[in-house]
């Protein structure tokens, strides 16, 4: 249907009367989303309620001997309350995902994270509490951060439990077995309710880092394989930047502070920070085993997410990836107009490699590859190593990716593909093969919103032979929101 | 997050049950907190009459120190004048004397209001707190914890 059929089909009522906007810029949308034939809308529709257990039925290939275990994924499912709906897709209510692996065969099922933010939204039928690009609204109740906490972003394995990830509040435990949620993690009695970020760094020896902002100040959390609590010191940045993420190598924690910066504190929270490229990036290194120790490097204005492991060469030289882009219009811009259904193109995300040199100088070698939700093999995770995952390929007029690649940081080539623009692409994990060990033996798994299909996918690629296409592919009945990050635990 | 220092204004004068004075009052009022998770402490507790009290622009009428020792805590307040009232409160777990806060300044012991109201980044509003204390026997219930 055309623009000009939209509004015949009001035949009868004057013209004046139905272009209100909201019906011009979706009779636009109409048109646009035709002209492409992408309606990508779908994948950041509300989930109305718990997915039990289900089969999903394989439609390619075959799983690989040795995978077993269950993919975790987080990210926000529903957004929209008769009496109110979030402004912003970080927002959403956290939904904990489990595409569980086993004997070839795949299930899936998605369980609502149960926050104090869901309860009081469900009792008043609206979203009211305050979020990153949500303002407040009457009704809202909110006494500490985790009162806000939307537990939407990430999902972590640590001592039997499930951890969903956040970034301003308290990692929540979650039972694996079921996604039931047991409740927020309180590390230490006194550090109750502070901010633990979603991506977290594990030590080669098990030991977990990551940190909690608030303007200047930043906690430093080292939590053992186990979840237990082994240090929480307090570090002052050189800039009130946001970081949702940060690197490490085995010795260093090395913080990268953009020049979107804290100058208020207000509601939604993204108002509270103002783009100021004059103030240029600030990479702060720690000493992991003595916090006191540090260095900056002065670099020039970006804005990244994400960022790949770093790792140190023998002259001390630091190198790691990020997926960069020139400003934080993604935050305040696009995070916004998804809720509205409307996506406005903007330049994609470019994998860089950020060197430090001992001497202080710095250099960015952008690779020129479009790149987001950037992973590595674990088992390189703070070492030297050859290959980033990412996602990649975006589309002029729709959101997101719609390919999965691997970068060769010794050949400066991709191994990619391509599933053209009607999926909607989500983050791939590694998983190694039992008995392998080298540096991408084994196979990527990610999910896609296959849009045609109305339907969620999860795909298996050998991690080496990417551009041959998926070894297998299941697809769901149902379909879930796009996730965010996630992690793979073998059976 | 700036409740901290709003709701530091519940620590004012720890004294036990300070009584009214004049003859005309007639009302009592049984306060009772539960809920309570940490058995130790004890929940230090205001009691105003007006908006101005609620915002500590004015005297309180009571105020109380209630041991912890199992999941609910009961005090009689007697000798009120009937009226609107509101009661603040935290949960002082390590019996230190004061509300506790994490590195970032938020509360870290538990704190409630009366009719169990909530804010949003700072205390409940007076609006929402208050409640009629008639003449006779009263009783008012708070979750804390």
């Amino acid at each position: 249907m055309n623009r000009r059929q939209l509004l015949q089909s009001f035949s009868g009522v004057a013209a004046t009367t139905i272009l209100t906007p909201e019906l011009a810029q979706a009779a636009a949308q109409l048109s646009q989303g035709a002209a492409s034939g992408i309606n990508w809308q779908i994948a950041f529709a509300d989930l109305d309620a718990d997915l039990a257990r289900a089969p999903m039925k394989r439609i390619h290939g075959r799983a690989p001997e040795g995978l077993a275990g269950s993919l975790y994924r987080n990210g926000p499912g529903k957004f929209h309350r008769p009496g109110g709906s979030v402004d912003h897709w970080f927002d959403g209510d956290g939904l904990m995902r489990a595409f569980r692996v086993s004997d070839g065969a795949a299930t899936l099922e998605a369980r609502f994270i149960d926050t104090p933010k869901r309860r009081v939204e469900t009792a008043a039928n609206a979203v009211v509490q305050p979020g990153f690009g949500t303002a407040g609204k009457p009704g809202a109740q909110v006494r500490n951060a985790d009162d806000t906490n939307a537990g939407n972003i990430s999902v972590m394995s640590m001592g039997g439990e499930l951890w969903a990830l956040w970034e301003a509040g308290s990692p929540i435990a979650m039972d694996p077995k079921d996604l039931s949620t047991k409740g927020i993690k309180t590390l230490r009695e006194d550090l109750v309710h502070m901010p633990y970020l979603a991506h977290p760094r594990r030590d080669p020896g098990g030991d977990v880092w990551s940190l909690g902002l608030s303007g200047s100040q930043a906690i430093v959390w080292r939590v053992s394989a186990e979840g237990a609590l082994k240090g929480a010191d307090m570090v002052k940045l050189p800039m009130a930047s946001y970081v949702h993420d940060f690197t490490a190598t085995k010795r260093h924690l090395i913080l990268i502070l953009q020049p979107w910066v804290q100058d208020r504190m207000v509601m939604p929270y993204s108002d509270s920070f103002t783009w100021r490229p004059e103030m240029g990036t600030k990479v702060l290194v720690l000493d992991k085993a003595d916090l006191t120790k540090r260095r900056i490097y002065e670099l020039p204005a970006f804005f990244a997410f994400h960022y790949g492991s770093a790792w140190e060469e023998t002259d001390g030289t630091l190198r790691f990836d990020g997926c960069l882009t020139g400003d934080s219009r993604f935050a305040t811009a696009n995070g916004k107009a998804f809720m509205k259904g409307t996506y406005v193109p903007e330049p994609a995300s470019i994998l860089t490699l950020v060197t430090l040199r001992p001497d202080g100088r710095v250099t960015l070698e952008p690779t020129g590859v479009t790149a987001e939700f950037p992973r590595v093999d674990g088992r390189r995770s703070g070492d030297t190593r050859r290959y980033t995952i990412h996602a990649t390929a975006t589309a002029p007029n729709t959101p997101l990716f719609h390919g999965v690649a691997t970068y060769d940081w010794k050949s400066g080539k991709s191994d990619t593909y391509d599933f053209g623009a009607t999926h909607l692409m989500e983050e791939a994990v590694f998983v190694a093969r039992p008995g392998g060990s080298d540096e991408l033996d084994g196979w990527l798994m990610a999910p896609s919103v296959n849009i045609k299909a109305k339907a969620t996918e999860l795909h298996v690629f050998d991690a080496r032979r990417v551009a041959a296409g998926p070894i297998c592919t299941w697809r769901s009945e149902h379909l879930l929101p796009v996730s965010l990050h996630g992690v793979f635990v073998k059976a | 997050m700036k409740t901290l220092p709003l709701v530091l204004s519940l620590i004012v004068g720890l004294a036990a049950l300070v009584p009214a004075s004049r003859a005309a009052e007639t009302s009592s009022l049984t306060v009772t907190f539960s809920g309570i998770k940490a058995t130790t402490g004890a929940i230090l507790f205001t009691v105003v009459n007006s908006e101005a009290a609620y915002g500590d622009k004015a005297p309180a009428s009571a105020q109380g120190m209630l041991p912890v020792s199992t999941n609910s805590a009961s005090k009689v307040l007697s000798g009120l004048a009937p009226g609107r009232y509101a009661i603040k409160a935290f949960h002082d777990v390590n019996g230190d004397g004061k509300m506790n806060a994490n590195p970032f300044g938020i509360p870290s012991e538990p704190f409630a209001f009366s009719n169990n109201a909530v804010g949003n980044m700072g205390p409940a509003k007076w609006d929402d707190a208050s409640f009629d204390v008639k003449a006779g026997d009263n009783t008012h219930a708070i979750t804390i914890d």
